[in-house]
C-alpha cells in the first residue's frame, strides 16, 4: 500500500472509528440495492483494510476510457476465512464483479462477488450467501 | 559470572519461567534503535543494534535514501502517530509495561500500548500464509531457557523506530527472550528483509520486570495527535 493510500484508509478509519452506528450500517447508507451492477475489467490492487477491503479494478468503458472502481468487500479476516488470500488475484488479472452500485452514483460500489478468468467465485460480501459449492474454509491451525 | 550461575525457574507446567510484567528502561530505543543525537522530540540515545557490530542499520543504497525521507517527514508518516499498531519488534521497546504469561500451547504477551496482544503458539503449528497483519504471526518454541518466536506476515506500514527506520511486507523476525536474573530478561531480535537490507541485522535491549508492590498493566488508549495527517489533508 503506497502512503497515500494509507493516510486516505487511516481517514477513513478514524471517520468510521468515530462513528460506529454508520461504519456498521454503511451498507445502507451508501449503496443501493435497487442498483444492481456488474464489471468487468484489470484488477489493479486490493487494499487489505479493516473496516472493509477495497478491490480497484481498471475498467474500459465503450469510448475506449479506463476508469478506476473502488470495490468495497468485506475485511480481511472474513475474506480470509472464506479461503481469499493475499494473492488471490494478481494485478492484471481479467476479473468479473458483481454488487450494488453506490447510492452518490460515484465509481464506488458494494461488491458481493468476484469471478476470474479462470472460473474461480469468490464471495466478498455476505458470508451467509455462501453455496454449498464454495470451496471450503481453510484449516485453522492455531487450534 | 552471575549470568551463568542463575538458574531460571520453571512454572508449575515445567517450562522456564518468563512470566511477569516487563518494560525498557532504555527509552530512547523506541525514538531511534541506532546511535543518533538529540532531535525534535527525539532525546539522544545509544544504538541497540547488535550486529553489524558498527550498530548500524545495513540499509541498500536506494532503502538508506528512503528511510532519509522518512525521518523528514516523521510526523506524519509514522503510522504510530495515528494510533495504529506498532509492529514487532518496536512494540517491545515502546516505553510501556507489558505481560508475559505461559502455557504448554502457547505463551501470550499482553502490552499496555493499546491493547495489543501476541499469541505466540508453541504447539509446533505453522504460520498462516496469503495475509498480512501489522504486528505479524508468531510461532515459538524453546531451545534451552530461551523462548524462539518466528515471525512472519507483516504488512510494509510498520517501523522499527520513530525515526523512519523501516521494512517491506517481505520482513521476517526471530525474537529471543532470555531471563538473566529475578529482574532481567534479555530480548534479542533478528531481522531480515531482502527487499531493505543487505544482510539480516539484530538488536539487543534488556527489560527489566516491575517489582512494585501491586503493579500491573493498566489502560493505555490512543488519540492520533497528528489530525493533520490522519484527515489526509496534507
Amino acid at each position: 500500500m503506497k502512503l497515500k493510500s494509507a493516510i486516505l484508509s487511516g481517514a477513513l478509519g478514524l471517520l468510521l472509528a468515530a462513528l460506529p452506528a454508520l461504519a456498521h450500517h454503511s451498507f445502507a447508507a451508501e449503496f443501493d440495492v435497487s442498483k444492481p451492477i456488474t464489471l468487468k475489467g484489470k484488477f489493479v490492487k486490493m487494499d487489505w483494510v479493516n473496516p472493509h477491503s477495497q478491490i480497484h479494478i481498471d475498467v474500459t468503458d465503450a469510448d475506449g476510457k479506463v476508469v478506476t472502481w473502488s470495490c468495497e468487500a468485506l475485511p480481511p479476516n472474513s475474506l480470509y476465512r472464506q479461503g481469499w488470500r493475499k494473492d488471490s488475484l494478481k494485478p492484471g488479472d481479467e476479473i468479473e464483479i458483481e454488487g450494488f452500485q453506490a447510492k452518490d452514483g460515484t465509481t464506488n460500489m458494494w461488491t458481493r462477488s468476484v469471478k476470474t478468468a479462470d472460473g474461480r467465485r469468490m464471495f466478498a460480501g455476505n458470508a451467509d450467501a455462501l453455496p454449498p459449492s464454495a470451496p471450503a474454509a481453510p484449516k485453522d491451525e492455531s487450534k | 559470572m552471575a549470568r551463568a550461575a542463575y538458574k531460571v525457574p520453571r512454572t508449575p507446567d515445567g517450562l522456564p519461567d518468563l512470566q511477569g510484567i516487563w518494560q525498557v528502561r532504555d527509552t530512547t530505543a523506541a525514538f531511534d534503535v541506532q546511535d543518533h543525537a538529540g532531535a525534535l522530540g527525539i532525546p539522544a540515545g545509544r544504538s541497540i543494534v547488535v550486529q553489524p557490530p558498527d550498530g548500524k542499520i545495513p540499509y541498500k543504497p536506494e532503502a538508506l535514501a528512503k528511510r532519509q525521507a522518512n525521518f523528514k517527514n516523521r510526523d506524519s508518516a509514522d503510522t504510530l502517530n495515528r494510533c495504529y499498531m506498532p509492529g514487532v519488534p518496536r512494540i517491545t521497546y515502546l516505553d510501556f509495561p507489558f505481560q508475559i504469561f505461559e502455557t504448554p500451547k502457547y505463551t501470550l504477551i499482553a502490552y499496555e500500548y493499546i491493547h495489543n496482544y501476541r499469541t505466540i503458539f508453541t504447539n509446533g503449528t505453522k504460520h498462516l500464509d496469503g495475509l498480512d497483519w501489522w504486528n505479524g504471526d508468531s510461532r515459538g518454541h524453546w531451545e534451552g531457557d530461551t523462548l524462539v518466536v518466528d515471525v512472519t506476515d507483516f504488512n510494509d506500514q510498520t517501523w522499527f523506530d520513530a525515526s523512519g527506520d523501516y521494512h517491506s511486507d517481505q520482513l521476517h523476525v526471530v525474537e529471543r527472550y532470555t531471563r538473566t536474573g529475578p529482574d532481567t530478561l534479555q530480548y534479542e531480535a533478528t531481522i531480515e528483509d531482502p527487499d531493505v537490507f543487505t544482510q539480516p541485522w539484530k538488536i539487543g535491549i534488556p527489560l527489566y520486570r516491575h517489582t512494585e508492590p501491586n503493579f500491573r498493566v493498566l489502560e493505555y488508549e490512543c488519540q492520533a495527535y497528528s489530525d493533520e495527517a490522519a484527515k489526509g489533508g496534507q
